[in-house]
């Protein structure tokens, strides 16, 4: 078998006793929620906690709740499957919906939370093996070694974002909900909520903004303008279970005479942090979708989203290819947000 | 011991048969279904240890030293290993011995095995693994089998020849260049096929046990138990009556466990040197290591027809890229050519084949071992040569075809043959005529067709015994029990024995039980390899039966007075022909049958007749019976993203008799998929550095249920002459034409020619945009061979 | 080591395990459940799949300890289970597996029933397109899943009471029925 290496495992059962363990052990300690992520990554040895904090068994973390203000409130550790399935989730936040529904396969969405997949590790195709082909590669910078195999003699770990519900929730203007051990003598809850573009550094050794021994606890997203549509691609090379190659997330707001009044494209799997593309809204706002003008507009956006998205090796298989793809993952997106539909998938 | 003389294709019982051709269930499905089956890791003894390999970081190196010390001192550590506990080499062609169950003084590809540790767990195992310090001189690693071609310095193996070339072969038959001279059409180019492998769902797990006696066991997941005692046998320096291999129930194998591994002879030497059970179970990356998957190759074909659609002439140049060790590779080297042969006749043949080594995990025979790279090449070529004399593709296919009982151009014996029929079951299946040609741009329809045999007479160890051999015993509760060496890898070889054995003695198949795959216990079969089992098992199986039938039949007339030919035994019973009111159940019969001649019991066996051309390597691809395919490929083109989507395949397969159907249509589709996935998803490669560029079934991309097309099967009965009932193979052969079918059709949706493999989206732009690009500056491939 | 109770096929046991033992190695080298299998370790072939509170999820990813407290169904309690209802045998499922051919080399096929098992229990009536995309997390190297595909729906059709689509091997080279 690939052994997984020891450690202690942790089971709180609320939040305060979960932070404490953090407290406690700092970064001896890693907390695990589905574990899809985390367990192949330790049998890799990629990461080797003393202590595994399993936030399974902490209920507060799990729901899907709309609040009186119209806004979907998700529990950390609520499943993929249960994001993808919940008609709350599909309504309010389709993009977000499409997005969970085209992670890994079944069983995994099964098990993965959302949480889990905000804060999954970047990927990279010399960094998502085992130790024995690590140690014959003579490692890379992201970890052990001195070199990155994607940029030769680069300095920085370019590693992948490579989680789709990342650009969704980023259409979405997402909020998290960190929570941190109570410093000694204070009594509040140690909160933070981020807005979901400020947790990524462009960083593929940790890209993301954290304090030590935080939880993510929530994901927030707010009402949407009254026309939202969004709409999910996603390039890879299966149907199922692949890590996306490309993957792209669109909100387009459209009012009630069919005019774009806003719209925002993110994009994964490229570098280390998710990123929206730019200077979209010059082109869509005020098209009427379905019209000509809007599709020259996409076509025009998906040509900015082609010059601004470089993949990289960091990915198996052809980075040119994907490169190709962007513009076209991009137009098909769009126009399936358009029409109230998505996801945009080979299959 | 000819048995092939006395069966015919007929019901044993003249008129119909009462088994045989239908979709029974499989002797092992429930045991299957229900997660009762032992398959090697299932095994648990008593006081096991486990073992880990350690294995080479470089891909080429010499080996100045290896110091287990530390590792034997960890505690929990029984037993350490290296190569010099085992130098004997060995290798599944008795000709080239070139491995080690461990490296003795050299690695050749990064995952080559370096030593072994047994402790009380894996997690210790693994932990000592890290203690054991191996000194390497890393030397020049060869990816690329040009260079390996053209470079002789380092050497990968201490060849006579003192080249890298692992085999050549260069066979001529027929005019060649004055067929060329006379075609109306000459059709020449490159392809380019990769590496894939095999993938069986479960890894290669082994167990021993070391007796107080002396007695061997190993427990492995073997699709070859005669060749592993063997080999066990000689690397051990152990005489092989103390050793018994047992094959438990397979976790799939398509040729990737039909070599002996190391961890075979690591498990039984270290149980040896312990006193106590040992496992190994190789991680899913190991696997991807031990590899002996389908060889990348190079080939140019040229290929000259007659503007009536008759090929005059085939040239051929072949360099194959073999990994780091020989494994079947001679035959590899031989198949690539010798098996082109079928379905069609042409006049003139030649062909040169060359294996390189290369630093890279070790090639060997994956389902349609050989020649399904040559077969790629020469059917996406034969639709060229359709196109250019204006002549429909299944036409042309129809026109060359060689028909039934003829010889082939290298000197094959080819008895039954209903490749006729398979085109016509595709062509009509497909709607062809009113399709193909005709779809909008974007999809298309392509045909090939293949042929592939049914065993070989080469037995890979010269000798004259049979090739398979049976025993059967009878219960006094009228069960009866096959004893077989044959290998049950998932393909039913066990349910197939068993349906014959029935028909033959008119029981239930839940009266047969099946003992199989076990050397103390069953006679010797040479494995499942080369399409053998259901051909050659099949016709030990009839042997075994007739015999016994013979010795009841002849009881009861006795018992009753009456001629021998007024008895049958049909439905569990023995029945008077002429008196329907007579009747005993079988097993009363066999209680009659005991009295008269004792304990009862048969032998039964199979050898091939003399087959082959006559010349060296004649006898390479001589088969008993050869079967053959078509499939017709229905191919949607995104022109956008250059996807390909193989959105249905027909495909006919003749395997002489189907001896149940099911099992049958379950092979055809399950080759369907494989060769499918190979053209469009899977590759198996080494990066810059020569490591395994994803050893995972993440990385290696292997369809799922949602990638698969929608498969029509269709059974095609030619009836062999010789086949058990007529049966021939079904496992590989409809593997073959499937991939250039679907870079036919791919042609046929969107006009382009793909003769690199694999498919990807990338290389299908490429050619799109070639295509568009103005006449002239079209770069067809110069010379690469 | 961790004491902690596992519920499996209904049984309420107490285990002993390493905390970082996985679920799959202790169904299989603990409990001796070895009809869960083991094809890659590491979450991409579905061959661990085993049902928690009867949806699948991969035994190999998950740590053992955690699955505490939840229902764990292995292969080997399908039987049991169907006789448990009335039932006679193996499990439809199981048994339309057999029927139809799809046990090859059987060593997806745990995995591979329980979620065509999962799948049925929550929509007794799938449509090809959700069959497929239920058994979109189990890799087969055997069957080409065509077999698998019609033992699913040899279910619903009997579960329907309505005749199933016969394979167009069915009917043979000579146009006879088998
Ligand atoms: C074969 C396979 C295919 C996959 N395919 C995809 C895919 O297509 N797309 C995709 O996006 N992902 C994919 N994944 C990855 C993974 O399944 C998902 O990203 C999943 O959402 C991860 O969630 P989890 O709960 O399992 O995370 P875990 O593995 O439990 O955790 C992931 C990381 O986040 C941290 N973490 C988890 N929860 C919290 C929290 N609440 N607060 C702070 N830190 C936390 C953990 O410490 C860990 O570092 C795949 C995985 C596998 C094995
Ligand atoms: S991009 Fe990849 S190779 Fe480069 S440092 Fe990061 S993980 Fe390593
Ligand atoms: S063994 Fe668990 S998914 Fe492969
Ligand atoms: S039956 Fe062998 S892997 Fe599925």
């Amino acid at each position: 078998m690939l052994r997984l290496p020891k450690f202690e495992l942790e089971e709180p059962a609320t939040l305060d006793e979960a932070l404490a363990l953090f407290a406690e052990h700092g970064s001896d300690a890693m907390p695990i929620a589905g574990g899809t992520d985390l367990v192949p990554n330790m049998k890799h040895r990629l990461f080797e906690p003393k202590v595994v904090v399993s936030l399974a068994r902490i209920e507060a973390l799990t729901g899907i709740r709309v609040t009186s203000g119209g806004e979907l409130e998700i529990g950390a550790m609520t499943t993929l499957a249960d994001v993808a399935r919940s008609s709350a989730v599909q309504e309010r936040a389709p993009v977000l919906a499409q997005a969970a529904s085209l992670i890994a396969g079944p069983q995994l969405r099964t098990m993965g939370t959302l949480g889990g997949n905000v804060m999954l590790d970047t990927r990279c195709q010399w960094y998502n093996q085992t130790h024995f082909w690590r140690t014959s590669l003579g490692y890379c910078l992201k970890k052990d070694g001195t070199e990155c195999h994607v940029v030769q003699g680069g300095g920085k770990c370019v590693a992948a974002a490579s989680n789709d519900t990342a650009p969704a929730l980023m259409t979405l203007g997402a909020t998290l909900v960190f929570q941190g051990p109570t410093p000694p003598g204070e009594s509040k809850a140690n909160l933070r909520e981020i807005a979901i573009d400020a947790l990524w550094k462009a960083d593929g050794i940790v890209n993301k903004h954290t304090e030590p021994g935080e939880i993510l606890t929530a994901i927030r997203i707010p009402a949407q303008a009254a026309g939202h549509r969004g709409a999910y691609g996603k390039l890879r090379d299966r149907g199922s279970i692949d890590f996306p190659l490309f993957g792209c997330a669109v909100r387009l707001d459209v009012g009630t005479d069919e005019a774009v009044t806003g719209a925002d494209i993110c994009a994964v799997a490229l570098v280390a942090r998710p990123s929206h593309v730019k200077r979209i809204e010059d082109e869509l706002v005020g098209q009427r979708v379905g019209s000509d003008d809007f599709a020259s507009a996409v076509g025009r956006v998906a040509e900015l989203a082609y010059k601004q998205c470089r993949p990289m090796d960091n990915s198996p298989g052809d980075a040119d290819y994907r490169r190709e793809m962007v513009p076209v993952y991009v137009r098909r997106t769009l126009h399936a947000a358009a029409q109230g539909a998505g996801p945009v998938h080979h299959v | 011991m000819a048995a092939r003389d006395i069966h015919g294709p007929a019901p044993p019982w003249g008129d119909e048969f009462q088994v045989i051709g239908k979709p029974h269930r499989k002797i092992d499905g429930l045991a299957k279904a229900t997660g009762h089956a032992i398959y090697a890791d299932d095994i648990q003894l008593a006081g096991m240890l486990h073992a880990k390999t350690l294995r080479s970081p470089h891909a080429h190196a010499l080996i100045r030293s290896i110091d287990t010390s530390q590792a034997e001192a960890l505690p929990g550590v029984h037993a350490a290993i290296t190569g010099k506990d085992m130098p004997v080499r060995y290798g599944v062609i008795p000709w080239t011995p070139d491995e080690n169950a461990l490296a003795v003084d050299k690695v050749r590809f990064i995952g080559d095995e370096v030593a072994a540790v047994a402790a009380i767990d894996e997690d210790t195992a693994n932990a000592a693994l890290e203690l054991i310090e191996v000194d390497y001189e890393p030397l020049h690693a060869y990816l690329d089998p040009v260079e390996a071609l053209e470079r002789s310095d380092p050497l990968i193996h201490d060849t006579k020849k003192q080249t890298n070339v692992s085999k050549h072969v260069h066979l001529d038959f027929g005019e060649v260049d004055a067929g060329l001279e006379a075609a109306d059409v000459v059709v020449e180019d490159d392809y380019s096929f990769h590496g894939s492998t095999h993938a069986p769902i479960e890894p290669h797990c082994a167990v021993a046990q070391f007796g107080a006696d002396g007695l061997l066991t190993l427990w492995s997941s073997t699709q070859i138990t005669h060749y592993v005692h063997r080999a066990l046998s000689s690397v051990l320096e152990y005489p092989a009556q103390k050793i018994r291999v047992v094959q438990p129930c397979l976790g799939g194998a398509f040729g990737g466990k039909s070599d002996p591994f190391s961890l075979e002879f690591c498990v039984a030497k270290l149980a040896m040197k312990t006193g106590r059970p040992v496992k190994m179970l190789w991680t899913r990356e190991e696997v991807f290591y031990a590899h002996r998957g389908r060889h990348p190759m190079r080939l140019h074909y040229k290929t000259g027809a007659r503007r009536d659609g008759r090929i005059t002439a085939i040239d051929a140049r072949i360099l194959i890229d073999g990994g780091s060790y020989s494994s079947f590779g001679l035959v590899t080297t031989y198949y690539a050519g010798q098996l082109l042969t079928g379905p069609y006749d042409f006049p003139a043949y030649r062909f040169d084949s060359t294996r390189v080594f290369t630093n890279k995990p070790p090639c060997g025979p994956k389902r349609g071992h050989g020649s399904v790279q040559p077969r790629f090449a020469f059917e996406v070529q034969l639709d060229e040569v359709a196109e250019k004399i204006g002549m429909d593709p299944i036409e042309i296919r129809r026109k060359n075809f060689q028909g039934s009982n003829t010889e082939t151009v290298n000197g094959q014996r080819v008895t039954s043959n209903g490749f006729d029929q398979c085109l016509d079951k595709v062509e009509t299946a497909s709607d062809w005529k009113t399709r193909r040609g005709k779809l909008p741009y974007g999809q298309g329809l392509g045909v090939a067709g293949s042929m592939y045999i049914s065993g070989t007479n080469y037995p890979v160890y010269p000798n004259k015994m049979p090739q398979a051999g049976i025993q059967l015993k009878v219960d006094r509760s009228g069960l009866v029990t096959v004893f077989t060496g044959g290998n049950d890898i998932g393909q039913g070889s066990n349910s197939v024995v068993a349906y014959l054995v029935a028909e033959e003695l008119g029981l239930a198949v839940e009266h047969v039980r099946v003992v199989a795959a076990d050397t103390d216990l069953c006679p010797v079969d040479l494995g499942a390899y080369s399409s053998r089992v259901t051909f050659m098992v099949g016709n030990a199986a009839i042997d075994a039966a007739r015999k016994l039938r013979a010795q009841v039949v002849e009881a009861v007339a006795a018992a009753w007075e009456v001629a021998p030919q007024r008895v049958r035994l049909i439905g569990g019973h023995a029945i008077d022909l002429e008196d329907a009111d007579r009747g005993i159940e079988l097993r009363e019969a066999f209680h009659l049958a005991e009295e008269k001649f004792d304990t009862l019991g048969s032998t039964g066996s199979y050898n091939t007749p003399t087959l082959g051309g006559d010349y060296r390597g004649g006898t390479i691809g001589a088969s008993p019976a050869y079967s053959f395919t078509a499939h017709v490929v229905e191919a949607h083109v995104d022109t956008e993203t250059g996807r390909i989507t193989a959105r249905k395949v027909w495909c006919a397969h003749d395997c002489g008799r189907a001896l149940n159907p099911m099992l049958v249509a379950g092979q055809i589709e399950g080759s369907v998929y494989m060769g499918i996935a190979e053209a469009l998803l899977e590759e198996h490669d080494v990066n810059r550095f020569g490591l395994h560029a994803g050893p995972s079934l993440l990385d290696y991309r292997m369809p799922l249920s949602i990638d698969t097309p929608e498969i029509e099967a269709f059974v095609v009965e030619s009836i062999d002459p010789e086949g058990p009932y007529g049966a021939k193979e079904a496992g590989e052969g409809p593997l073959h034409s499937s991939i250039p079918a679907l870079a036919n059709a791919i042609h046929d949706a969107v006009g382009i020619r793909l003769r690199e493999l694999p498919f990807t989206p990338g290389k299908v732009l490429r050619a799109l945009r070639e295509k568009q690009a103005p006449a002239g500056t079209e770069s067809r491939a110069a010379e690469r061979v | 080591m961790r004491v902690f109770r596992l519920n499996v096929n209904g049984d309420d046991l107490e285990v002993a395990a390493p905390a970082h033992w996985t679920l799959l190695e202790v169904l299989r080298y603990e409990l001796g459940l070895i009809g869960s299998k083991q094809g890659c370790d590491k979450g991409d072939c579905g061959a661990c799949t085993v049902l928690l509170d009867g949806s699948p999820v991969l035994s190999c990813l998950r740590l053992a300890a955690t699955a505490e407290g939840h229902a764990v169904v292995t292969i080997e309690g399908l039987m049991p289970m169907h006789k448990a209802r009335g039932g006679d045998g193996a499990d439809v499922v199981q048994d339309a597996f057999d029927r139809c051919g799809a046990l090859q080399c059987g060593f997806c096929q745990p995995g591979m029933m329980l979620s065509a098992r999962a799948l049925l229990n929550e929509n007794p009536k799938p449509t090809r397109g959700e069959i497929h995309d239920a058994l979109a997390g189990n890799l087969c190297r055997c069957t080409g899943y065509t077999q698998i595909v019609q033992a699913v729906e040899l279910c619903v059709a009997e579960a329907a009471g309505v005749e199933p689509a016969q394979p167009a091997w069915s009917a043979d080279a000579n146009g006879k029925k088998v």
